[in-house]
């Protein structure tokens, strides 16, 4: 039991970091993003090969992880962000589906379908963490890191920056704002921090497979997001326990038969999503509501 | 009364599928005076802001600021030589205090973080605080701009410009709507700017501001631009008059 319950508060964990992420591009830039999986994945992969190959540390995986992750997403960002958010969506969408096939094609990097087995255990510093508490730790430790970065980065002129492209991005380029530019930075940010979240999964899981990094992932990142409330700091944090939590109790509730629950629990979400952008529009975390919303309406 | 050429417009043409929306349009804005651009609806005015700021390339023509050409140059190229601009809606960050849409006014220059260290800082906060005093958004500050009235928008517009340390203001119907004690405190904002060396070209539908406030007047239906001078000059046309309030002459 209490295994179960440190191995659902590190995945919470791992998930906040996603969310908390993507929210950095979609709550402050305004970005829409369908491809966070991708450097979930990117992430998972280049540090489970690092461990498996160079007999990389945690810190060593995660920072090539990082790295590689960074460099990928300007193969996207570079071409997509000189163009409207509209087509931002479509090549995201695009790049999700050509690298989840790469992944499951490159079969002497990834494994293939099969995915990678074995990844060793994680160390830190010379220690072995890949005990349930210490992994815990060590998650809650990137969490608090990339929040706090995250925080940094919002408060600070890019921050700003972000945003006001976020409300407009003519009224921002007429103040001087190099758009481009500035959404291509927010987008590395995000997927080299994203990419943390996928080494903490290699080790954790010590295997992965493409089926973590689908595009229901992606989608269900978004949930978290809207969900616990975007452009706000522990709004996505809160979104990830609820979406993760929600299946967990619902296994507890009597009488439910235990083949529906995937089901049921599709049409909590959805419900939680109509009636979100019905009343609380800026999530269950966000500032104001709805009537806010409604006066903006030019 | 008018100093040197600060911007210049050469033979500028710009058609939207077949419509002329500025046609062959030559003007110059000199330092350190308000000219005013005025017509009537549709005669293109927008439009020519656009091309003066890069917001969209002209056809054909030649855009000069302090003698060098600056037309291709994006959007955000062109005001970080210090030209700004407003907008006819505004365009403000809704979601970010007025604070904030004041101070993301002043960083323009750098990416993350901002350079020149603790002077620059000082000097960018008086900007900010000079700003909201003029504008008398101070105990607004805190406010999201969606949360404003309606001519506490206006102004929270201007105010962004006047961060922005723009040395020529392109300021699109800015007026438009405000009350009469509004528009007398904004006409002041705009003599103090222009004292202290800024140039302004406003676009402005209300005859007698224009009157109050202008040293030139540029005159554009049509997309054409068929007169500019002295105002007392161009407002005492009649023909210019017979345009301007719709009474076309066959
Ligand atoms: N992006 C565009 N695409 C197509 N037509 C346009 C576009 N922008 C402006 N026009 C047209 O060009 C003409 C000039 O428009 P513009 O907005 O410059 O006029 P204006 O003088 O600013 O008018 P107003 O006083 O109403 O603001 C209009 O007929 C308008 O419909
Ligand atoms: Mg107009």
């Amino acid at each position: 039991m209490a295994t179960y319950i440190i191995n659902l508060a590190i995945l919470i964990g791992i998930n906040a970091i996603l969310a908390v992420t993507l929210n950095f591009i979609l709550g402050y830039a305004g970005i829409f993003s369908l491809a966070h999986a991708i450097f979930f994945g990117i992430g998972a992969y280049t540090a489970a090969v690092a461990a498996m190959k160079f007999g990389a540390d945690f810190a060593a995986a995660t920072a090539a992880g990082m790295l590689v992750s960074g460099v990928i997403s300007l193969a996207l960002a570079l071409p997509a962000l000189r163009v409207r958010g509209e087509y931002f969506v479509a090549a995201s969408l695009g790049l999700q589906m050509l690298a989840l096939t790469v992944f499951s094609e490159w079969k002497s990097v990834t494994g293939g379908i099969g995915g990678l087995i074995g990844i060793p255990p994680p160390r830190l510093f010379g220690f072995d963490v890949s005990d349930p508490v210490l992994f815990l730790a060590l998650t809650l430790a990137c969490l608090g890191v990339i929040l706090i970065a995250i925080r940094a980065l919002v408060r600070s002129s890019f921050g700003r920056s972000l945003k006001a492209i976020r409300d407009d991005e003519t009224a921002a380029s007429a103040l001087g704002k190099n758009v481009a530019l500035l959404k291509t930075l927010a987008v590395m940010v995000s997927s080299s921090f994203a990419a943390v979240a996928g080494s903490l999964f290699a080790f954790f899981l010590s295997f992965i497979n493409v089926e973590s990094f689908v595009l229901e992932v992606s989608v269900q990142v978004i949930a978290m997001v809207i969900i616990g409330g975007t452009g706000t700091l522990l709004g996505p944090v809160i979104g990830a326990a609820i979406v993760l939590l929600l299946p967990a109790l619902l296994t507890y509730l009597p009488y439910l038969p235990p083949t529906e629950i995937g089901s049921i629990q599709q049409m909590i979400y959805g419900l939680a999503m109509v009636l979100l952008m019905i009343f609380r529009p800026s999530g269950l975390w966000g500032y104001g509501s709805s009537q806010d919303r409604k006066r903006a309406a030019p | 009364m008018t100093g040197e050429i600060l911007f210049q417009a050469d033979n500028i043409s710009k058609t939207f599928g077949g419509l002329k929306a500025v046609d062959n349009v030559s003007f110059a804005l000199r330092a350190g005076i308000i000219t005013a651009l005025v017509g009537p609806n549709g005669a293109g005015k927008t439009t020519l802001f656009n091309a003066m700021t890069g917001h969209l390339v002209p056809d054909r023509g030649a855009v000069t600021f302090l003698g060098e050409s600056i037309l291709g140059l994006p959007h955000w190229k062109v005001a970080r030589l210090g030209i700004g601009r407003t907008f006819q809606d505004l365009k403000l960050f809704s979601h970010m205090t007025v604070l904030e849409n004041v101070t993301t006014a002043t960083e323009s220059g750098s990416w993350l973080w901002q350079t020149g260290g603790r002077a620059a800082q000082v000097e960018r906060s008086a900007r900010i605080e000079r700003a909201l005093d003029a504008t008398q958004l101070q105990r607004r500050r805190d406010t999201r701009a969606v949360d404003l009235s309606y001519a506490e928008r206006k102004f929270l517009s201007i105010a962004r410009i006047m961060a922005s340390g723009a040395r020529l203001w392109l300021l699109d119907e800015p007026a438009s709507g405000l009350d009469r004690s509004s528009y007398d405190r904004f006409l002041t904002v705009l003599r103090n700017e222009v004292r202290a060396g800024v140039t302004i070209c406003i676009i402005e539908h209300n005859l007698d501001i224009v009157q109050s406030i202008s040293d030139r007047i540029a005159f554009l239906d049509q997309g054409r631009l068929l007169a500019e001078g002295e105002p007392k000059t161009i407002l005492s046309d009649p023909a210019l008059a017979a345009i301007y309030f719709g009474e076309r002459a066959p």
